[in-house]
């Protein structure tokens, strides 16, 4: 009998459209996942629906929340996880990390040029104009040499495994990456709700991942500090990753402050205790750059420090991830990104890029607008999966809609060939079964003075509505423990 | 040239601050030609003051009280030696075709990048012609000469029409404004012909009845190749010379507020400002005057901000 | 530890105790008068009003009160800022902003609390709940009790949550004895039989102490040894001089000072403690009414000077 006869992959629906995890172009399961699926399938509907009940209460009870915006009030809810883990084998992960360090480094000489000589620029690999355009270029950054010389100390880079097989990078996200509390969550939860099948496994950890960010972190000192003292900054308990924000904050073991916590005195920052002023060096910062001091960004803002700039220029304190980072994650970027890696470090890229046409070039925009159903269009500059369009899902009206907006602003948009993300086994509550989802994967990538690390493990986000090719949590993705094998 | 500046400010709130965070950007700057004597900075409260350099390079006096107030004044005195030159001597003339082709050149455009973008108040509207077009025939210095003349004659001096933040369309369809909004007009038409230009905050010498509104003067420094930066103040037809202290630059008044800072109070509040600038030569000193209903125009950034609030509901996106 | 985060760990105890007390006072209150030995003590008004009293300082005179009303407001009632569902948002809102200092099992108990009350049905509980409301939100307090002793450092972080919980223990206790007393007062005019009140009893009942005053005393609880013992008794884990040692005990660990200044919190802590060791029960019997406002004053400004001592941000 085919293995998907199953009575809880009853209603799993192959399609080979799309690259499957889990089963063969056959219909049989591959042999990474033989001895799960044998698991799986010996319980029935009914303890899988337990199970997944407990999951979510155990969920809710700790907490780990978000909050949604956009609706009338702020609504807490949890992050959906599925039950069913994601594999990756340890060849496949080689390739991975060593494709995700790669993009991460090149990504830091890309910033230490553009906020120095420019020489790439002056060279004319990456054109001028996407940072003297972009709001993600901080000219206060200008000549700034950040401790250890590093800008993108947390990268988080988005991967899809096409039709072909292969990985792509869709996106590097190196401003403020949020998710890798929900990687050591999901991990504790399943192993929790089925601790059973961990035996039959050896999945690399993913709890050390505060210790290495903590070292990181101290790392990049400043100068002339011993022990340094570090902290989280969150924009408080009303964010929707303030749940992250103190889970890190408690994983290294250091405090997690908010703006008004913090003040400078000639140039350097202190914490308010309970005993007083305390002296702070590094500050990993979940606060976006035009929040964090309002002498020289937003003036409005009051989550920030005032004076808190002109103690990271003079090297008093360290900022994580550096100030001005967004130039270089901008999606318009992403596009060069075989040229930035090929000219920082004369290698080439070890993961895909997809292929982008820019929409401010006439040319490309010209076969956009005429081929705009088999494209997805991004913005450049809005993160979290907002303001995307994908081609084959709108309507005429829309189609025309969407041109209308490209030609108005061509520069703020691109268009890449739409990516058939791969499917996973993944629980789905309304059938009680197993349903092929679309799931792509976020990894960790650390870089310290002297230093590298890549948390072994990732956050599969899964697009849980049928069809749906947006995984971010926002938008109502879950998400899926995964393994690396040893 | 011997200047004494004498700045003062008084800021009055409705209700008690909490707390409170000001940065002032009025240290006239060491360059080439001017070098600051002496600087003290008081203010009633006697809060200790910290100096400071800001994201853009500029000495700054920073000012954090520590106890609940509903009044502060503070003073500034500056001694300034200003060397006398002509502006027109350290202008170096060439062929003005090498000039061109070097504003063209990759190198020069990434190099002198942040003084050639536009920002909100230096962005010209896109649907009308130029009013004010460059001659190819002469040397990139006369046409920011002409184009220094051509703002103060087409344009009208009018203080408390325009805000800090009144954009250019309003200001050519007008033609009035201050020094502030003549300034950014002077940037966007030379910025757009290629030649990298600054926004200046300073002081003005009045002693021979030169235009000045505000606080501070506002004029703009353009980079001539071969040459350097140079000074022109189209508030006045005049090459920035011995008369124009110069404090800090940017690429408008948004990078260079003379005050920034945040407080925490309910109520709203008033300011006064006064600036004096006097010559050893002069017999009888000018001061520009405000108050507090000339606020905004002053450019005051000073923020309010209800204590309770200090929760954000609506933090920034996560990525 | 940081100053305003400190200061939300001191309420989050606060609030917890808070919780707990006004529930206990709900449940007792209510049940006992049910079969109370006389007709004053089974008038519903007199209950209803006793209960509001105690929860929210601002109840009208001269009104009728009515009961669903009355019992909803002081349980679930979130547009009540007394009420024990905002104790709880409350508390779990400071647990919020501690997160990474408190531990996961504290923080895990405290979210459950606050899911159980949000969730907890109104119309079961006008009608059937009072019982299973209130002796749950207890159960869960103890549960929160024994998560913060056993699952956190007795460090800075324990100190700030116990001194919070001790003062709105003795708080509480304080505003019981008075809203108690004034029930008696009404019960029964001011003869012998005021001292014997089954009000004594009702009142060691809202505060778990009757087993323990019975087997103190052996014998029928009077004005004078209630009083005594919820008042002076430092074995009585819920005596106001139970919870003053308590936080002496606790200062301690955040003032280093060994001759604390004259207006520190130390010092003034350190100050009552000592007045209260030497206090006989029959200097206070007399007037009850003033100590019981000089008591309250001082545990004010006890919150008071910790605060601005070391919660100020």
């Amino acid at each position: 009998m085919p293995e998907t006869q199953h009575p809880i992959f009853s209603s799993y629906q192959k399609d080979n459209r799309f690259y499957d995890e889990i089963f063969d172009q056959e219909g049989n399961v591959k042999e990474m996942y033989k001895t799960l699926f044998d698991l799986y399938s010996g319980h029935s509907v009914q303890d899988f629906a337990k199970l997944n009940d407990k999951a979510k209460a155990s969920f809710f009870n700790q907490g780990i929340t978000f909050q949604v915006y956009g609706e009338q009030e702020i609504k807490e809810k949890i992050f959906p996880f599925d039950l069913f883990p994601r594999i990756i084998a340890p060849e496949e992960w080689e390739h991975i990390e060593r494709g995700v360090l790669q993009r991460s480094k090149a990504l830091n000489l890309f910033l230490w040029d553009l906020y120095h000589d420019k020489k790439i620029i002056k060279q004319g690999i990456v054109p001028l104009d996407l940072i003297s355009s972009s709001v993600n270029f901080l000219d206060q950054m200008n000549g700034i040499d950040p401790p250890g010389g590093i800008y993108n100390h947390i990268s988080g880079t988005d991967l899809i495994k096409h039709s072909d097989g292969n990985y792509y990078v869709l996106e590097d996200n190196i401003r403020c990456p949020s998710g890798v509390s929900y990687v050591i969550c999901n991990r504790t939860a399943l192993k929790r709700a089925l601790f059973g099948v961990f035996n039959h496994y050896q999945a690399h950890t993913v709890t050390d991942y505060g210790e290495n960010l903590l070292q990181i972190l101290e790392s990049v000192k400043p100068n002339g500090v011993d022990e340094p003292n570090c902290v989280v900054i969150t924009p408080g308990v009303y964010n929707s990753a303030y749940y992250e924000h103190s889970y890190l904050a408690k994983s290294m073991g250091v405090e997690l402050v908010e703006g008004r916590d913090i003040f400078v005195e000639h140039d350097f920052v202190y914490m308010k205790t309970i005993s007083g002023p305390q002296k702070v060096d590094v500050i990993y910062r979940r606060i976006d750059d035009l929040f964090l001091d309002p002498l020289e960004f937003k003036p409005d803002s009051s989550l920030g420090v005032p004076g808190l700039f002109s103690a990271y220029k003079k090297g008093n304190v360290c900022l994580v991830n550096a100030p001005g980072t967004g130039v270089a994650d901008d999606k318009a970027i992403y596009t060069y990104m075989p040229e930035i890696i090929k000219y920082y470090l004369d290698e080439e890229p070890i993961l895909n890029n997809v292929h982008t046409y820019h929409c401010s070039r006439p040319d490309e925009l010209k076969y956009v607008l005429e081929n705009i159903d088999k494209l997805v269009i991004k913005p450049v500059d809005e993160a979290g999966g907002y303001g995307i369009s994908i081609g084959n899902k709108l309507t005429k009206e829309e189609i025309e809609k969407v041109k209308v907006t490209i030609q108005a602003h061509p520069r703020k948009y691109i268009a890449q060939p739409i990516m058939s993300l791969s499917v996973h086994a993944t629980y789905i509550e309304e059938t009680n079964s197993f349903e092929p989802r679309h799931v792509d994967l976020r990894t960790f990538t650390l870089l310290g003075k002297d230093k590298e690390f890549v948390l072994k493990g990732g956050l599969t986000r899964v697009a849980l509505q049928r069809g749906n090719l947006i995984v971010n949590s926002s938008q109502g993705g879950g998400s899926k423990d995964t393994w690396v094998l040893k | 040239m011997d200047y004494t500046i004498h700045y003062k400010a008084q800021n009055i709130y409705k209700q008690p601050v909490r707390s409170a965070y000001w940065q002032f950007l009025i240290i006239p700057e060491n360059n080439d030609s001017q070098t600051l004597e002496k600087a003290v900075f008081t203010n009633s409260l006697g809060v200790p003051v910290q100096q400071s350099v800001n994201g853009y390079g500029f000495e700054t006096f920073r000012v954090a009280p520590k106890t609940t107030f509903k009044t502060i004044n503070f003073e500034a005195k500056f001694r300034v030696f200003k060397e006398i030159f002509n502006p027109f001597e350290q202008l170096n003339y060439r062929d003005s075709s090498i000039d061109r082709e070097l504003l063209r050149s990759l190198q020069f455009k990434v190099t002198h990048e942040r003084f050639l973008k536009s920002t909100p108040t230096t962005e010209l509207p896109l649907v009308r012609a130029l009013p004010f077009k460059f001659d190819e025939e002469s040397s990139l210095f006369d046409n920011l000469k002409t184009l220094n003349a051509w703002i103060f004659n087409t344009f009208k001096f009018k203080s408390q029409v325009t805000q800090i933040n009144t954009n250019l369309s309003e200001i050519l369809e007008h033609k009035h404004g201050v020094c502030q909004d003549f300034t950014h007009l002077f940037c966007a038409m030379a910025r757009k012909n290629g030649i990298p230009t600054r926004y200046v905050s300073g002081y003005l010498h009045q002693g021979i009845g030169y235009l000045g509104d505000s606080q501070m003067h506002a004029w703009a420094e353009s980079f001539v190749p071969g040459t350097g930066w140079v000074g022109f103040d189209p508030t006045n037809n005049l090459l920035a010379a011995e008369n124009h202290i110069k404090v800090a630059h940017g690429k408008d008044y948004a990078d260079c507020p003379p005050i920034k800072g945040v407080v925490y109070t309910t109520g709203g509040n008033t300011t006064t400002y006064k600036v004096l600038v006097t010559s050893a030569k002069d017999t009888m000193s000018q001061g520009q005057n405000s108050d507090g209903s000339m606020q905004q125009q002053m450019g005051t950034m000073t923020q309010h901000m209800e204590f309770q609030d200090l929760f954000p509901k609506n933090g920034p996106k996560d990525q | 530890m940081l100053a305003r985060v400190a200061n939300n760990l001191f309420w989050m105890g606060r609030y917890i105790e808070r919780a707990e007390h006004i529930a206990r006072y709900l449940n007792v209150n209510y049940f006992s008068s049910l079969d109370a030995p006389n007709e004053q003590s089974q008038s519903r008004q007199l209950v209803l009003r006793s209960m509001l009293c105690m929860a929210d300082d601002t109840v009208p005179e001269n009104v009728e009160l009515n009961e669903e009303e009355v019992l909803y407001d002081i349980a679930l009632n979130t547009d009540k800022s007394f009420s024990i569902i905002n104790c709880v948002k409350i508390a779990r809102e400071n647990a919020n902003s501690a997160r990474d200092l408190i531990s996961t099992e504290l923080y895990e108990s405290i979210n459950k609390f606050y899911h159980y009350v949000l969730n907890y049905d109104v119309d079961y509980f006008k009608n059937k709940g009072l019982y299973d409301f209130t002796v749950n939100v207890t159960e869960f307090t103890a549960i929160l009790r024994g998560k913060i002793r056993g699952t956190l450092l007795h460090d800075k972080v324990y100190a700030i949550i116990m001194l919070g919980i001790n003062i709105e223990r003795s708080t509480q206790i304080v505003r019981i004895i008075h809203a108690k007393f004034l029930d008696a007062k009404k019960a029964k005019g001011n003869g012998e039989q005021f001292k014997q009140s089954s009000e004594w009893t009702t009142l060691l009942k809202c505060v778990e102490s009757y087993d323990m005053n019975r087997r103190h005393y052996r014998q029928p609880p009077t004005k004078l040894t209630t009083l005594e013992f919820l008042i002076l008794n430092p074995f009585c884990p819920r005596s106001v001089m139970n919870s003053i040692n308590q936080v002496a005990n606790h200062i301690n660990t955040l003032s280093t000072d060994k001759y604390p200044a004259k207006d520190s919190a130390a010092y003034l802590i350190g100050k009552t403690q000592a007045e209260y060791k030497f206090k006989s029960i029959e200097s206070i019997e007399g007037e009850v009414a003033d100590f019981i406002e000089e008591m309250l004053d001082c545990l004010w400004l006890m919150a008071q000077k910790i605060e601005k001592e070391y919660f100020n941000y």
